[in-house]
């Protein structure tokens, strides 16, 4: 065994290592991996990081963190051991996530329109009617092939024992996969040797794949429908991607002020005039798109976009008003609609969740503060969190008085252990570190899903929370064959 | 092409290209300090406020120095994060028009951009002051660089003609600042000290212009080596092959105008191309003698003011977000010319960060 994990920790008692089994051996996919670091000396690793380092920095690969002087960018953080899913794990997840997916755009498509699963009250009425994220004026919209969710990205978790769990549904503009691609050409870079020792499946099509899934909903009168991709702009944290994206595509980035409605129809503008656009894979939020509709103050939309959308001239990816189907107080509700509208069993399991607005979950919350994890419904990257071990009594009873001021707004979950996988801190030592995993579902006319995802790690240690805002870092995700 | 990508592409040549003038027009001062050692004092003000008058700041400059030297001059165009034209200031805006359309231009731009800007972050008043022509040497090499990597990688359409347009229609200006800071010098030493302006100094100070044009050795092969005024200016503004005279840099805009629209000669498509047709038309025709006739410092402050009206039109013509068939032109309304690039970062800035799932 190597020299790096000799003197590695796995702490099995307490939690899943990825890498080393509860008896203390390697796990079989992990061998080879571990014979090639056992040759690495402390220079060859710190060589390596360099390679990485450069590599990203000429990428201009960098985010910036909201809340700090302004234009500071920093280089994500990413961890040079990767993460290895055996093929027939990763198979299990994939078929759980086409499961997910199609239930999920199946309770969209009858909460735009006959709301059946409402009048069989399998969902309570109100849960669905007062989310902030439900579009009333979308009922009886059809998107084309009927789809509404294009692009998404689940977070999947792993228990003490090892088991998946889907954490959360990330349905309106999941972000990252521009890491899962440029974190395989850095270890391409860095680790070429360890390339030939595993079959990893490839990833390095999804930009054609999801150029594919937009031009498959394009409307239907449109033979080549032009695609563009809506950014919020160079401030946005995730503006690296959206134009990583457009390059890969080989399609237009646009900003709102590059488009311009006229007759509802959309269009951009030119050097040469105005030219039409027919699938827009905007990574704008809902409420910044219209000033029209929505928010009057947005100067990153377009006015008259939506209207265009109605009247079926130009395709959004993903659809308006799908935040209805990621709050996470639907989430709880996931296996019933599974259930509902597929007659299966979830193949994928949900964590546990109490609704705060249920008298009797709310009552279990108050008392349990210091062992839960307490999440706003609406809050997404990591804001807006309370995570009971770690959290003081003040904390604790500020939360309290906001769960019960607003209860519709909170759920509750069990602290989970997230399994832990070898990271070097710094490019000395191994720690165990907390991860997830993200995979990047394309729903067109078929679903694609690029083997692996995201793996997103908690770089703080003894950190739960993975998210880049908080400090969080990624590793290259390998699925292999066997 | 998108209008912002070409607008983009535009000001990112733009500021690259007054990057390297304004490292050019402190390398040849710190050179020409060095010649003058023996007559005046490195610390002169009247040597450092010229500096100053080129980029026609001296309010801006006043508010924030109290006196002309090397090293409030110096930190004031190459550190000055509230001077717009600082070096830092522009490679910093080169670099965020290049980020907002990083997937339209190569990524060996985009690296060498960022290169500069990392190096300039890293860059102390120190380590200027230690080894000004190394440093300056350093800015003129990442621009040539810049401009290489742009004609080897990037395709020579639409988009590399905006790049040509911004880079000329800025050189020229500069050209013409150059010349006619250093005639407003000459001029008030010829009032104070009538001696010296027609001594070794007057040379001294034209082969400085020429220097930091990278013209001397250019100017010597075409009239060997008779520095005076009269040839200097002939070559600097009216020689039609040398790349940073004033009417090569004209005829190079004019030709990428040209090729975006089609225009040929005696048939013009838009008002860019009008007014700088004719500008190009009346610089081949002119002499040294009809220059002098109107008076050099009036020739090129026209000058100047002409080459604002083609930046305007440029913009008004492929830029502006404004399409007359679907929305009534509204002037309170209507983006303003200066800085565009400069000016629009911050509006949208908060409504950017939205959170990310």
């Amino acid at each position: 065994m190597s020299r790096f994990f000799e003197r590695y920790e796995p702490e099995t008692r307490q939690f899943f290592d990825e890498v080393i089994s509860t008896e203390g051996a390697p796990r079989p996919h992990y061998d080879k991996m571990l014979q090639r670091f056992a040759q690495f000396s402390i220079d060859d690793i710190k060589a390596r990081r360099e390679i990485v380092n450069i590599f990203f920095r000429n990428q201009g690969i960098t985010f910036t963190v909201y809340g700090e002087e302004e234009g500071v960018e920093r280089l994500f953080p990413f961890d040079l051991i990767p993460r290895v899913v055996p093929s027939h794990e990763w198979e299990r997840i994939e078929k759980g996530l086409i499961q997910r997916i199609t239930a999920l755009n199946e309770f969209l498509n009858d909460i735009y329109h006959a709301q059946k699963i409402l009048k069989d009250k399998v969902i309570p009425a109100e849960l669905i009617l007062g989310s902030q994220h439900f579009r009333r004026e979308f009922v009886g919209v059809n998107p084309p092939l009927g789809i509404y969710i294009h692009v998404t990205g689940s977070d999947i978790i792993r228990d003490k024992a090892g088991n998946y769990f889907v954490l959360e549904d990330n349905l309106r503009t999941p972000s990252g996969v521009s890491y899962m691609l440029q974190n395989r050409q850095a270890m391409k870079r860095a680790f070429p040797v360890l390339f030939d020792k595993y079959k990893i499946r490839p990833i390095e099509n999804y930009p054609q794949e999801l150029l594919r899934t937009l031009q498959e909903i394009g409307p239907v009168s449109r033979r080549e429908p032009n695609v563009v991709v809506l950014t919020p702009g160079i401030y946005n944290s995730a503006y690296f991607e959206h134009s990583f994206l457009a390059r890969q595509m080989g399609v237009e980035l646009t900003e709102g002020k590059d488009l311009v409605v006229n007759n509802n129809k959309v269009y951009t503008r030119t050097t040469r005039g105005l030219e039409q656009v027919d699938v827009i894979y905007r990574r704008v939020d809902d409420a910044f798109l219209d000033p029209l509709v929505f928010r009057p103050d947005s100067k990153l939309g377009v006015a008259g976009l939506v209207n265009a959308y109605r009247k079926g001239n130009v395709t959004l990816a993903n659809a308006i008003g799908c935040g209805v189907a990621d709050d996470k107080v639907i989430y709880s509700f996931v296996p019933k609609i599974i259930k509902y509208y597929l007659g299966e069993e979830p193949i994928l399991e949900n964590v546990p969740t109490w609704l705060a607005s249920n008298p009797a979950d709310l009552k279990y919350i108050l008392a349990n503060l210091d062992s839960l994890v307490v999440k706003a419904a609406n809050e997404s990257g990591g804001y807006g969190m309370l995570i009971g071990p770690e959290s003081t009594i003040e904390e604790q009873e500020n939360f309290a008085e906001m769960i019960v001021a607003n209860p519709r707004n909170y759920i509750a979950q069990p602290t989970i252990s997230l399994s832990r996988h070898p990271s070097f801190f710094n490019d000395t030592e191994l720690w165990g570190c907390h991860i997830d995993l993200r995979p990047y579902v394309l729903y067109g006319k078929t679903i694609t899903i690029v083997p692996g995802g995201l793996t997103r790690v908690a770089l703080k240690r003894g950190s739960l929370v993975v998210n880049s805002s908080q400090g969080g870092g990624s590793k290259d995700t390998w699925v292999v064959d066997e | 092409m998108l209008s912002r990508v070409a607008e983009s592409l535009f000001w990112m040549s733009r500021y690259f290209e007054r990057a390297e003038n304004t490292a050019r027009f402190l390398d040849v001062n710190f050179n020409l300090l060095l010649d003058l050692n023996k007559i005046t004092h490195i610390e002169n003000p009247n040597y450092w406020i010229a500096l100053i008058l080129v980029t026609s700041d001296k309010e801006r400059f006043n508010s924030l120095y109290e006196t002309y030297s090397a090293h409030t001059v110096t930190d004031y165009l190459v550190f000055n994060k509230n001077n717009p034209n600082s070096i830092t200031s522009c490679i910093s805006l080169a670099r965020e028009n290049a980020r907002s359309i990083i997937e339209s231009i190569s990524s060996e731009m985009w690296e060498q951009v960022n290169n500069l800007y990392h190096y300039l972050q890293s860059v102390t008043p120190q380590f200027v002051h230690n080894d000004p022509y190394g440093f300056y040497k350093e800015i003129k090499n990442a621009s040539h660089l810049f401009q290489g990597i742009t004609d080897n990688t990037f395709s020579h359409n639409e988009g590399w003609d905006f790049i040509q347009i911004a880079k000329y229609l800025e050189r020229t200006d500069n050209i013409a600042r150059l010349i006619d800071v250093k005639y407003h010098m000459l001029l008030s030493e010829a009032q104070s000290q009538p001696e010296i302006v027609e001594g070794s100094e007057d040379i001294i100070q034209w082969m400085a212009v020429l220097k930091s044009c990278s013209a001397l050795e250019a100017f010597r092969k075409v009239y060997l080596s008779k520095i005076d005024p009269d040839n200097i200016l002939r070559f600097l503004i009216l020689d039609r092959t040398f790349p940073r005279s004033i009417n090569f840099s004209v005829c190079a805009a004019e030709d990428a105008l040209w090729r975006i629209s089609g225009s040929s000669r005696h048939r013009y498509v838009n008002n860019a191309d009008r007014l700088i047709g004719k500008l190009e038309a009346e610089l081949s025709y002119t002499a040294i003698e009809d220059i002098y006739a109107k008076g050099l410092h009036i020739y090129l402050e026209d000058l100047e003011q002409r080459l604002v009206k083609v930046g305007e039109q440029v913009h008004l013509t492929y830029f502006a977000y404004h399409t007359p068939e679907i929305e009534p032109l509204d002037i309170e309304e209507a983006l303003p010319f200066t800085g565009v690039a400069g000016g629009r970062a911050n509006w949208s800035q908060a409504q950017q960060h939205q959170q990310q799932q």
